[in-house]
This record gives C-alpha cells, sequence and structure tokens, in this order.
C-alpha cells in the first residue's frame, strides 16, 4: 500500500513541528524516517496513524485520503517506542485484542493468535504477563498485537530505542526478515542513522519539522543535498574547504598533488585506523584507512604527509 | 538501622499514634462493652439505632456511586482532554473538603430554603430537600466529592495514553477502551477512592446536622444518633455503642481494601 503525504504541517502554539511536508512511500517498501531528536519525526508517523491531526495536509493511503479518518479506522498497525502493552492482559488476549473488537470467531481468533506468537517466537510465553517479559520480547509482542489486524500500514516509533545493543542488532536483522516474509509497508522512526542504513530501503531524512532528502540509502549516502544530511549520515572531515567522507581520502608521500601538512592524531579501532593531519593554513582534517594501508605508510605523530581525494 | 537508635525514631511515632488513636478508641470499645455484650447488643437493636444505620446505610447507597461516576469522569476530563475552564474545574472539586463542613451545610440550607434560590419554586412543585433524607444525601455527596478524583487523577496521568492510543488504532472504540483500557489500569485508583469516599460518606456530621434538622428515626444518621444520644438525651451506653458500629464498619472497609491490595500484589509480581 503506498503513501503520500502532501503539505503536512502540525503546529504546536506558533512552532511547526511538522513544515509543510510532502513524501511519496512506495508500497511494501521498509522506509525509515531519520533525524535528530526533535526533528519532528514521531509526530510525523503519529500524523500518518491517526494519533495527531494536522493543521494542513493531506494523509492518502492507497488513494485513499485518511486525513479525516479516526485512527480506528485505517487499518494500520502502529508499535509506540515503549510499547505500550495492555498491563493487565496476558501475551495472547495483548495479541488477540484487534481480533476481538473486530468479532471474529473464537476458534479463528485462537489459530491466528498461536500462528502469530510463533512468527514473533513467543509461543512459550503465551500465558505470562507483560510485566513479565524482557523489552526484546514486549517489543515482538506489540509487533504480533499490530500485525493480527492485518494492517494496510505498519508504523514504528523508534522500535530499537529502548533496547540494550545486543537484542538491538538482533532485532533488527529479525524485522528486516520479517518484513521480506509479510511484507507490508512499513515506516519506522529512528534517530540511528547505522539502523536506518542496515534495515530500511527508503530514507526520509528530517531536520526542524522539513525532509531534507529522500530516497535510497546508498543514493543518500554518496549524493548528499546538503551539508547536513552528508553529516548526519555518516563520517564527514573537511578538505579543500568542502564536506568529504574520511574513507574517499588518501595519505601520500609527502609530494606534490595534494596539501601538505603534519599528522596530529592517530586513533586505532581493530582494523580501521583514523589519522588526523592538521595543515599550517587550513582546517585540519582525517582519514580512515585500513590497518594493512596505515602500516605501509609508516608514519607517526609528527611526520610529514599529503593528503588527496582517493580515485 | 539497629539496637535502641531505631527507637528514637520508632518510639515517638508509636507513642503519638497511642495518644491520638490507639487509647481513645480502644477506650470507646471497651467502655462500649463494659456492661456486658447484652447491654451492648440491646442499644445496637433499639429502633433509633436500627432506624440511623438504615439511613446511614442509604445515604451512603446513593453518595457513594454518584461520586464514584463524577469522579472517573472528572478525572478522565482533566487527565486526558484540554478545554477552557480546566483549572477552575479542577479546583472547584475541592472547595467542599476545603471549608468546613458547616459552611456546606449552611450554604445547602441557603440555596434550598423557602427563601433560597431553588427553594421556593422546588416548594410549589412539592418537593422539600430540607429536613429530608434528599437533603442529607446532598450535603453527604458535597462534602465526599473529591476523593475519587483525586485517587484516580495521578493514576490515569501516571498510566498515559498510549495504551489508550494503542487499543484505538486496533480498531476499539471509546466504551471499550474504557472498561478493557482504562478502567483496569486505574481500579486500585478507584477503590482507593471508593473506599475514603465510604468512610467519609458514613462519617460526615457537620454539614448533614445542619440540613437534616435532626429528626428522630427520620432524618437521623449515624453520626447524629451518637451526638445525639450523647448530647440531649445522656444515653452514653447508646452513644458509645453506636460509635462502635460506626468505627468498625470504617475499619472492615479499609481492611478489606488492604487485602484486596495484597491479593492482586501475589498475582501480578511488578505490575507498575
Amino acid at each position: 500500500m503506498s503513501i503520500s503525504l502532501e503539505h503536512l504541517t502540525k503546529r504546536y502554539g506558533e512552532h511547526p513541528v511538522v513544515d509543510d511536508v510532502s513524501a511519496e512511500i512506495p508500497s511494501g517498501s521498509l522506509t525509515a524516517i531519520l533525524g535528530p531528536s526533535g526533528s519532528g519525526k514521531s509526530t510525523l508517523l503519529k500524523l500518518i496513524g491517526g494519533l495527531e491531526v494536522p493543521d494542513l495536509g493531506r494523509v492518502i493511503i492507497e488513494g485513499d485520503d485518511v486525513t479525516d479518518v479516526d485512527p480506528r479506522f485505517r487499518d494500520i498497525g502502529f508499535c509506540f517506542q515503549h510499547y505500550a502493552p495492555f498491563r493487565h492482559m496476558t501475551v495472547a488476549k495483548n495479541v488477540a485484542f484487534g481480533l476481538k473488537v473486530r468479532k471474529r470467531p473464537k476458534a479463528e481468533i485462537r489459530a491466528r493468535v498461536e500462528e502469530l506468537l510463533v512468527l514473533v517466537r513467543l509461543q512459550d510465553k503465551a500465558g505470562r504477563y507483560p510485566a513479565q517479559l524482557s523489552g526484546g520480547e514486549r517489543q515482538r509482542m506489540a509487533l504480533a498485537r499490530a500485525l493480527a489486524i492485518e494492517p494496510r500500514v505498519l508504523l514504528l516509533d523508534e522500535p530499537f530505542g529502548a533496547l540494550d545493543a545486543q537484542v538491538r542488532s538482533e532485532l533488527r536483522t529479525w524485522v528486516k526478515e520479517l518484513h521480506e516474509e509479510i511484507h507490508v509497508t512499513t515506516i519506522l522512526v529512528t534517530h540511528d542513522q547505522d539502523e536506518a542504513m542496515e534495515v530500511a530501503d527508503q530514507l526520509l531524512i528530517m531536520h526542524e519539522g522539513r525532509i531534507e532528502q529522500a530516497g535510497e540509502p546508498t543514493d543518500l549516502y554518496d549524493q548528499p543535498v546538503n551539508s547536513f544530511v552528508h553529516g548526519f549520515l555518516g563520517p564527514t572531515t573537511e578538505f579543500g574547504g568542502v564536506a568529504v567522507r574520511p574513507h574517499d581520502l588518501e595519505l601520500f608521500g609527502p609530494g606534490p598533488g595534494g596539501e601538505t601538512g603534519v599528522v596530529t592524531g592517530i586513533t586505532a579501532l581493530g582494523f580501521e585506523v583514523q589519522v588526523t593531519v592538521g595543515f599550517a593554513d587550513a582546517q585540519s582534517t582525517w582519514v580512515q584507512m585500513s590497518r594493512n594501508e596505515f602500516n605501509s605508510l609508516g608514519i607517526a605523530i609528527g611526520s610529514e604527509i599529503s593528503v588527496r581525494p582517493r580515485v | 538501622m539497629t539496637g535502641p537508635r531505631r527507637w528514637l525514631v520508632r518510639g515517638p511515632v508509636l507513642v503519638y499514634l497511642a495518644l491520638l488513636v490507639g487509647l481513645p478508641v480502644g477506650y470507646l470499645f471497651a467502655k462500649a462493652f463494659g456492661s456486658g455484650f447484652q447491654a451492648f447488643w440491646a442499644e445496637v437493636t433499639k429502633p433509633g439505632a436500627i432506624a440511623a444505620l438504615k439511613l446511614s446505610a442509604e445515604v451512603a447507597a446513593i453518595a457513594v456511586p454518584v461520586n464514584t461516576i463524577v469522579g472517573v469522569g472528572a478525572a478522565l476530563l482533566l487527565a486526558r482532554r484540554d478545554f477552557p475552564g480546566k483549572r477552575f474545574l479542577d479546583l472547584s472539586f475541592d472547595v467542599p473538603v476545603a471549608v468546613s463542613p458547616i459552611i456546606i451545610g449552611v450554604s445547602l440550607v441557603l440555596a434550598y430554603s423557602r427563601i433560597g434560590w431553588f427553594g421556593s419554586w422546588l416548594a410549589e412543585q412539592g418537593i422539600s430537600i430540607l429536613f429530608s433524607p434528599t437533603g442529607i444525601v446532598l450535603a453527604t455527596m458535597a462534602v465526599s466529592l473529591p476523593y475519587v478524583l483525586r485517587s484516580v487523577l495521578p493514576v490515569l496521568v501516571e498510566v498515559g495514553r498510549e495504551q489508550e492510543q494503542a487499543a484505538r488504532t486496533l480498531g476499539a472504540g471509546s466504551l471499550r477502551i474504557f472498561w478493557q483500557v482504562t478502567l483496569p489500569s486505574i481500579r486500585w485508583g478507584v477503590l482507593y477512592g471508593v473506599t475514603l469516599t465510604i468512610a467519609r460518606t458514613l462519617g460526615e456530621f457537620g454539614a448533614v446536622l445542619i440540613v437534616s434538622g435532626n429528626i428522630s428515626g427520620y432524618t437521623q444518621t449515624l453520626p447524629i444518633y451518637i451526638f445525639d444520644s450523647w448530647d440531649q438525651n445522656f444515653d452514653f451506653l447508646g452513644s458509645f455503642a453506636g460509635a462502635v458500629v460506626l468505627a468498625s464498619i470504617s475499619i472492615l472497609v479499609l481492611v478489606a481494601l488492604s487485602l484486596l491490595r495484597s491479593k492482586e500484589k501475589r498475582l501480578h509480581v511488578d505490575l507498575a
């Protein structure tokens, strides 16, 4: 189900939190809305889900204008940052909630809940209460609850934000696999560019309520439209007065054909080495390289060295 | 803290509690049963005492449910909606307990007596509010107004809106959300508020005395019966017996609440 956002604006008082946002989200995609905190990305997600009402603009899901449709009738699956489990219901009852609302036959509900619990690997926890689950399990329960109603669109607000690093990366991989399996159009909100680059096939970069750039992750990484997107999507340094990726620079010489300076810092991060070079008359820069490359240069702090763009 | 030092803290607290609560209430129970259980029972089953107990129960049976519904409704409004006059509504609920109950009584008399704003019109319709059980119910509802609201509001704010919003995106309507999502998550707040309301409803004296006219067998609630036995009839044993019944009911309600609570805690470990 494709989603079109047309000139969406939401203000709190005078301050626009979402400012004239238009975007197309392709059917079946896994789109990440990526931005720093306070960029309006969660509010944008709530506007799509109907939990906030826009001051201006339209939300269109598969050709239907749903701007004035109550979230009850939007057929969306919404997962909250802190999962919003029904705390007084068991895992199975949580997952069954949307189906009971739809008055499905009991046998059908039981079968569907079982199927979903297998899908999210919680079949052994059906009778537990949310308080008895780990963070990752609660997240998976919330996903199963949202998927139960076979939503047209799945909306995830900071889905991995409250989890520790290990569970986070497992769950990322799992969500990506799940999406490949069920192919429901999914939008997730995150402030973590690595997470967005890894999971999503489409990115919307938000900053101060506006969309700075939209497209496929590699395109945005390689051709950012401005310094904000450049800086937000990956490591950035300055060379010759412009922003560049530090792995797009190389060290040589010293000799002609580049800027010559002095090594002022060396940081080794496992296989990766970061070398900072200071110049007499320009902003210092840093270069990212492999350990082998670094070793073959034979440099130390104080060495004279030249920098040029990698070709 | 260990050894004698902990008694530095505990000691004064226990003495304070004993002087204020333990000794007087204990002495009251001792006095009520001082002439034997049969004498006590005879006092409790006197027609005036029975009538007073019945009226108190009837008043509570109306005032408690009404104030529970109003309190939960107002808490939902204050926690979940924004509207002009919100702060005013919030404050208004506390007025009846912030001022002395006697003021509630006097203002009800002013408003509903024949010279008052509604009194003359009501009298023409043949409805009398004052010196009747209706007036007692009104006065009681006024003085026990905020307890449910004040117990429920912080819980509603604490729980937040997200469970309700999640239920909404799953297709649930407002009524279903209230019964299946909101109410279960605030039920302890509601029960606590109901307990306080029952205690206040049964115990109210000042406001009720003013509006009731103190007509024996007709507008005497249990507290007024106790007062009347003591002050007018010099029936001290009757007064002590009534007081013991009243105190026992309130203590039972408190004990029931705390039993329910500990059972709930055993069922769901760290629900919070």
